[in-house]
């Protein structure tokens, strides 16, 4: 099936509309297209046949029964989900695509079109936007819906971001989903200068809530394709940089792939799912390779 | 500074043009708003100075560039006073002239003058090119000369790197003559003589240039620079026995000037004799002065002869710091003295007191073996062995033993006759005239006939001696110790004999000769008119008869005193007595020497040594017939630079040679035309090529 290009799509209209293309359109044919969570509850006993699961065998029931049977579970009832979205400046930047923040906007609003739909609870939280973080708390509703697309696209439409950290957003979210167990879906490009992000990734998961992160980036940041003296100015603040492309490229991609490796592997070290998502990359090609990761955490059962 | 086409000055203008692009450069940058600029900045922060400043070194690299081609193309030029001559390169003649004299040893700040003027040659035979033909003539006094110009440039270049000083003066005269030789020989229009020296004072001789009006240019390139050149130097040095040191005793007169323009204060003069020092001496000389310092020394027991040096603290031309001889002690004279009246009782012996005179306080080294012999034991004496013969009071010898005393004398022996009682001047006129220098007469007794107390107003005295004699070199013109001396009885005489150069050295206040001397083959005669003890006059008790007596013997043994050679100069010949060797070897300081044997030396009585190219003691080693090979000492000699060369004051200007076809004047400060664009061509060469590096680099 072919995909849908990513400027195409956000050429589409409103974002509700967007997400509704995304969702019933490319993600329609899938079987049982959903989004789990990872935690899930016991069931039943079923008496063990060929092809069940070892792993699900209850050694205790054959202990006291000399009969083999294995544990059926359930998903929880109703998954709550946190959106996060990274408004912030250095996600303006749109090289010769989308914008990092259209793009996450993008991924998250047909997350929340999906969630909706599976009638589990989706919240949202914006930082680093230009009116100031936005928090939309979980709700089951469709209605509900409207509202967090809506605060989406107009975070995503503002022209200037500030250069807030995900850091403090998460630890919010930490202290909101307190309570319960939820999946917190972050979209950023994790351009954290202090590596706060990923420590308060690292506390999420230590809540034992599921992390996803899916870490945005224009084409351009991953293969710095300028020429010619250029004038570099900064999203977030005032700094500006006269340079030689040709001459410092070879080492901004040195760091660049460094900072990548680094995050990759300290977020999948920590238990966190990782996703690194151009914006030239179809959002539904991203959304399955999240919603494929779901379903085979969600099988696994619980971590 | 000026140009030749200052109106391409105008491409100046064209400076403006990589500031414009730079500026215009900078704001037209392309401007990216770039999230990842931490990282960029991360990545600059290492690279931008690096960058900054190869924009800005490229930014001046251009202006340069843009500056250095309208300025090259402007050729500007520029003037500065030069001494050096003005090169042109192409086809020419041209003869370098360089002082190799031992002045040009001279050490000025640190490279000596000779190494100024070889660098300066080889710097000129670079600017006359390779059409140009040269020769390289030195100018050392004797020096061989080239015979002709070449070009084969590389050759004189190797001849020029193997110049060393010599030992010889300068003599300019003679090398600018031989130059302008060389260059009359040439068919080139241009013909220029280059002379590199310091121009001393001694060096040029003045007057008339070796040239005439159509002769070659001449450039003169003073290697001092101007500078004084302050040396001190020993120019003279004479060694003689000093009977007054005792019989190894010896006087060293040094000679010490100062060349400079200060004065010298607390000069240290040193004496050192075979080798080792052994007197110093301290001198204040003024600017100019010459000063004899006067050393007494001995010589080391055993030896006769001696290298002796006076040597000077070192300066910056060390050649004439030095100065040396060869002290020689006179060799012991063996004297016969044949008594024509022994006595019994010793001060009644006619040669008591030459005996006493010879051997004062019977002396050991006294400088004289004295053997006394009658008349009669004469025929058993080998006459050979002794230097000089005395007859005193002898009457008239046969015949045979007059011929071999004539044969004796020839062969260089030293005779005195003194007549007395027993000498009958019948009998002498037989027999005895070719031992005299004149025939004998009766004597004449001053006081015959006076009554006792007139005989001592009617004596005789000795006068009108010849002072410059050397028999009378230590008296006074009025000597009181010879003119007090009374004679009451001398012998006159008669017609002179078949002898060489007779001269009368005294004579009596009566005018009749008192002391005769005469050649005859290589030996003396001397004829004394009055008796040489008591019996004839009271000379013996005066003090002027000692020395009478002892410089008689030794001017009567002089042919074996003057075997050595006086110190020469260098370049100068030696003259050796062959003393009857079969071989003579003469060897020099830097081992070179001369061989003299069969033809060269068999019947000669001196042989000439004409290799004496180094100062130093040239030694001599000597074969006799029997074969035997021994080092002569005493014919050694000394050979020392000519103190010409010391003085190395400006020559001036009136005695350098003018320049021939009206060229321009010696050492004439002159403007030279410096062009610069070559220099600024280069310079943008090799911009564009560090342009292009720094491009390079900034990919």
């Amino acid at each position: 099936m072919p995909r849908l290009d990513p400027v195409a799509l956000a050429r589409l209209g409103s974002l509700p509309l967007k997400a509704r293309v995304i969702v019933e359109g490319a993600l329609s044919g899938l079987h049982r297209a959903r989004l789990h969570g990872s935690s899930v509850e016991f069931a039943e006993h079923k008496e063990y046949s060929p092809g069940d699961e070892l792993r699900h065998v209850d050694w205790r029931a054959f202990a006291k029964l000399d009969r083999y049977f294995v544990k059926q579970y359930e998903q929880e009832s109703q998954l709550t989900v946190f959106l996060v979205l990274d408004g912030s400046g250095s996600m303006r930047f749109a090289g010769s695509g989308l914008s990092k923040v259209e793009y996450a906007g993008l991924c998250l609003a047909a997350l929340a079109y999906l969630i909706v739909q599976q009638q589990d609870k989706v919240g949202l939280f914006v930082f680093g936007a230009p009116g100031g973080d936005i928090v939309v708390p979980p709700r089951a509703r469709t209605s509900h819906l409207t509202d967090v697309l809506g605060v989406i696209d107009r975070a995503i439409a503002g022209e200037h971001g500030d250069d807030d950290s995900p850091a403090a957003a998460l630890e919010r979210i930490g202290e909101l989903a307190r309570r319960k167990r939820a999946l917190i879906i972050l979209a950023s490009d994790l351009f954290d200068p202090d590596d706060r992000t990923l420590a308060a990734l690292r506390r999420l998961r230590a809540q034992r809530h599921d992390v996803a992160v899916l870490q945005v980036l224009a084409p351009e940041e991953r293969t710095f394709p300028y020429e010619g003296l250029t004038l570099f100015e900064a999203l977030e603040s005032d700094h500006r940089l006269l340079a030689n492309p040709a001459a410092i490229r070879k080492d901004y991609l040195e760091r660049m792939d460094a900072f990548l490796a680094r995050v990759a592997e300290e977020l999948t070290g920590a238990g966190v799912e990782y996703h690194l998502c151009p914006t030239d990359r179809a959002v539904e090609d991203t959304l399955l390779e999240l919603l494929a990761t779901r379903q085979r955490i969600g099988a696994g059962g619980r971590r | 500074m000026s140009f030749l086409a200052p109106l391409l000055l105008l491409g100046l203008l064209g400076l403006t043009v990589p500031i414009t692009i730079h500026l215009i450069g900078r704001r037209r940058a392309r401007v990216v708003r770039f999230a990842a600029l931490e990282f960029l900045i991360a990545t600059k922060r290492r690279t931008a100075r690096r960058f900054q400043l190869r924009e800005r070194m490229l930014l001046v690299v251009r202006v340069l560039l843009c500056a250095a081609l309208p300025l090259a193309l402007a050729k500007p030029i520029t003037s500065c006073a030069s001494k050096g001559p003005q090169i042109a390169r192409g086809p020419q003649a041209a003869v370098l002239v360089v002082d190799d004299s031992f002045t040009a040893g001279y050490r000025l700040e640190g490279r000596t003058l000779l190494g100024r003027a070889t660098d300066e040659a080889a710097r000129l035979l670079t600017q006359l090119g390779p059409e140009a033909e040269v020769a390289v003539v030195r100018a050392s006094e004797g020096a061989i000369h080239p015979t002709e110009l070449s070009r084969e440039h590389l050759r004189l270049r190797d001849q020029l790197a193997s110049l060393s000083p010599t030992a010889r003066p300068a003599d300019l005269d003679r090398a600018l003559a031989r130059a302008a030789q060389l260059l009359s020989g040439s068919s080139h229009e241009r013909r220029t003589i280059y002379l590199l020296s310091p121009l001393t004072k001694g060096s040029l001789r003045g007057g008339d240039p070796p040239w005439g009006a159509d002769g070659p240019a001449l450039e003169v390139l003073d290697v001092r620079d101007g500078a004084a050149l302050p040396n001190l130097a020993v120019v003279g040095l004479k060694v003689e026995p000093d009977p007054g040191a005792g019989s190894r005793g010896i006087a060293a007169l040094a000679e010490i000037t100062n060349h400079s323009l200060l004065p010298a204060v607390g000069l240290t003069v040193s004496l050192r004799v075979a080798g080792q020092i052994i007197a110093r001496g301290q001198l204040d000389l003024a600017p100019g002065e010459t000063k004899r310092k006067r050393f007494l020394a001995t010589l080391p027991p055993g030896r006769r002869t001696a290298e002796i040096a006076i040597e000077l603290p070192a300066d910056a031309l060390t050649a004439d710091d030095r100065r040396q001889a060869m002290a020689q002690l006179r060799d012991e004279i063996r004297v016969l003295l044949v008594d024509g009246d022994p006595h019994a009782a010793r001060h009644d012996d006619e040669l008591f007191y030459v005996e006493a005179a010879l051997r004062p306080g019977d002396r050991a080294e006294a400088g004289t073996v004295v053997s006394k012999i009658t008349p009669d034991e004469l025929d058993d004496v080998e006459i050979d062995q002794y230097d000089v013969a005395v007859l005193a009071n002898v009457a008239a010898l046969p015949a045979e033993d007059v011929a071999r005393l004539v044969t004796w004398v020839k062969a260089g022996g030293g005779l005195l006759v003194a007549p007395g009682d027993r000498v009958d001047p019948a009998a002498y006129e037989r027999t005895m005239l070719p031992l005299l220098p004149q025939s004998l007469r009766d004597p004449i007794d001053t006081a015959w006939g006076a009554a006792p107390d007139e005989r001592a107003a009617r004596a005789l005295h000795l006068t009108k001696w010849e002072a410059d004699h050397p028999i009378f070199a230590p008296f006074a013109v009025d000597a009181p110790g010879l003119a007090e001396a009374r004679f009451t009885k001398i012998v006159l005489l008669g017609p002179t004999t078949d002898t060489d150069d007779r001269k009368v050295l005294a004579r009596f206040t009566n005018g009749a000769a008192a002391l005769v001397e005469a050649r005859k083959g290589d030996g003396r005669l001397l004829l004394f008119a009055s008796t040489l003890d008591r019996d004839w006059n009271d000379l013996p008790i005066h003090p002027g008869y000692l020395p009478l007596v002892q410089e008689s013997i030794r001017h009567l043994a002089r042919r074996r005193v003057e075997g050595a050679t006086a110190a020469i100069i260098v370049g100068q010949s030696a003259s050796l007595p062959t003393l009857d060797l079969r071989k003579l070897e003469v060897r020099g300081p830097e081992r070179k020497g001369a061989v003299f044997e069969g033809g060269r030396i068999e019947g000669r009585r001196s042989v000439r040594f004409t290799g004496a190219d180094a100062p130093g003691v040239y030694r001599v080693i000597g074969t006799d017939r029997t074969g035997a090979t021994r080092d002569r000492d005493e014919l050694a000699f000394a050979v020392n630079l000519d103190p010409r060369g010391s003085d190395l004051a400006p020559a001036p200007a009136s005695q350098l040679p003018g320049a021939g076809s009206g060229t321009e004047g010696a050492s004439r400060p002159s403007e030279r035309r410096v062009e610069l664009w070559h220099a600024i061509a280069a310079a943008l060469l090799m911009l564009l090529l560090i342009e292009s590096v720094l491009i390079q680099r900034a990919r």
